[in-house]
């Protein structure tokens, strides 16, 4: 049978070695070698002479084209840029030795009080950058399975995702953006995400 | 008499040709492949930092040396040539060991409730089963899994067909080891 074990080996391979480039590093690659582009319609406006429109459509349309920027993807990015070996800033397992340590680091408190428990222990926290913003990164445990939490202040398209076999849970609450990723199950993300309000 | 003149004849209409696509320049073309390019550079080197300066450095010397790149010939490849050449430069400078130890892997056949659960293998296995091979197995995987032929791996890798062929089988070897122990 081992013929049919390389088979899912490779199957695996295929479908979760591949980790996305964070946002920030296409966006920062497209800026320095990709020309702007620029649309008909504004040459057309610019041969009216149209100067006060153009200018406005300048700063619509001759910007460098850059990429959308999807929550889940970064999510999945940042959580298994962690888990390749990136590690953790401070590990501990004590939520009271976590926040002080975002001290300095952060500009706002990561407004958590979950300390972990039996079924979702805390392993520790790290800074991240999510969506262009500085993020508290904090890293729970279920039994063999790492879970990312990130909160950051901005706004995520709240809902539930699955990407490359990870499952992502997003909201938004009182200012604050959250993304949970992990390869649980939704079930478990859920009993976390409840310990979590 | 003929019954018409062919000299009055109105000629066919002229097929106008449709306007070409515009060729995609190089940069466009080599900035399509960010994503598989910092798959391979994050696997390597074991942390984003790294991995983002690596694929930087990539892009900067592929782009300043574009007038060395044969126009027809795969902008993919010779990227990742670009990426494996700098990662050889940043290993040096780490010290970041590249040599492939000769060591013994016990690989017994997989069957039954083992086999059934490599069906189940997750995203972090496959991280951490990766990061446990040596780089240059890393290499040699992971350019097959981006679709490159023994042969090209071969070129990006700077070694002999028969080598890839024998790291790769060594490599999956030990990545089914690897899964099999992380379950």
């Amino acid at each position: 049978m081992t013929d049919e074990a390389d088979r899912l080996v490779a199957a695996a391979l295929r479908d979760h070695a591949r980790i996305p480039a964070p946002p920030r590093l296409h966006a920062k690659l497209a800026r320095r070698y990709l020309a702007p582009r620029r649309s008909w319609l504004l040459a057309s406006v610019s041969a009216l002479g149209g100067a006060a429109v153009a200018a406005a459509l300048v700063l619509l349309l001759v910007r460098p084209h850059a990429p959308a920027i999807d929550p889940a993807n970064e999510a999945v990015g940042d959580h298994l840029r962690m888990l390749i070996g990136r590690g953790l800033g401070v590990e501990v397992s004590d939520m009271h030795q976590v926040k002080p340590w975002f001290a300095g680091k952060l500009d706002f408190v990561p407004p958590i009080t979950f300390l972990g428990d039996d079924d979702f222990p805390l392993a520790g926290g790290d800074v991240a950058v999510f969506l262009g913003h500085k993020a508290a990164e904090l890293v729970y445990h279920r039994r063999m399975h790492v879970i990312s939490l990130f909160v950051f202040q901005a706004d995520v398209p709240a809902g539930e995702r699955t990407v490359q076999g990870f499952h992502v849970v997003m909201w938004n609450h009182d200012g604050f953006g959250f993304a949970l990723v992990s390869d649980v199950s939704f079930d478990d993300l859920h009993a976390l995400y409840a310990r979590l309000q | 008499m003929p019954l018409f003149s062919l000299r009055g004849r109105r000629p066919p209409l002229a097929v106008v040709p449709d306007t070409p696509a515009r060729q995609p320049t190089l940069a466009e073309a080599a900035l399509e492949h960010i994503d598989a390019l910092y798959s391979l550079a994050v696997h390597l080197t074991g942390n984003a930092s790294d991995a983002e300066d690596l694929v930087q450095t990539t892009f900067a010397r592929a782009l300043a040396g574009a007038a060395h790149f044969q126009e027809g010939s795969n902008v993919r490849a010779w990227l990742f040539r670009i990426l494996r050449n700098g990662f050889i430069d940043l290993a040096r400078r780490k010290k970041i060991v590249l040599e492939i130890p000769d060591d013994t892997l016990d690989v017994r056949p997989v069957e039954g409730a083992a086999l059934e659960q490599l069906r189940f293998i997750t995203a972090s296995e496959v991280a951490r089963a990766i990061a446990s091979l040596p780089v240059e197995h890393r290499l040699v995987v992971l350019l097959e899994v981006e679709g490159f032929s023994e042969a090209e791996i071969a070129d990006i890798a700077h070694c002999a067909p028969g080598t890839v062929k024998s790291r790769l089988s060594r490599a999956k070897a030990k990545l089914r080891v690897a899964l099999q122990e992380s379950k």
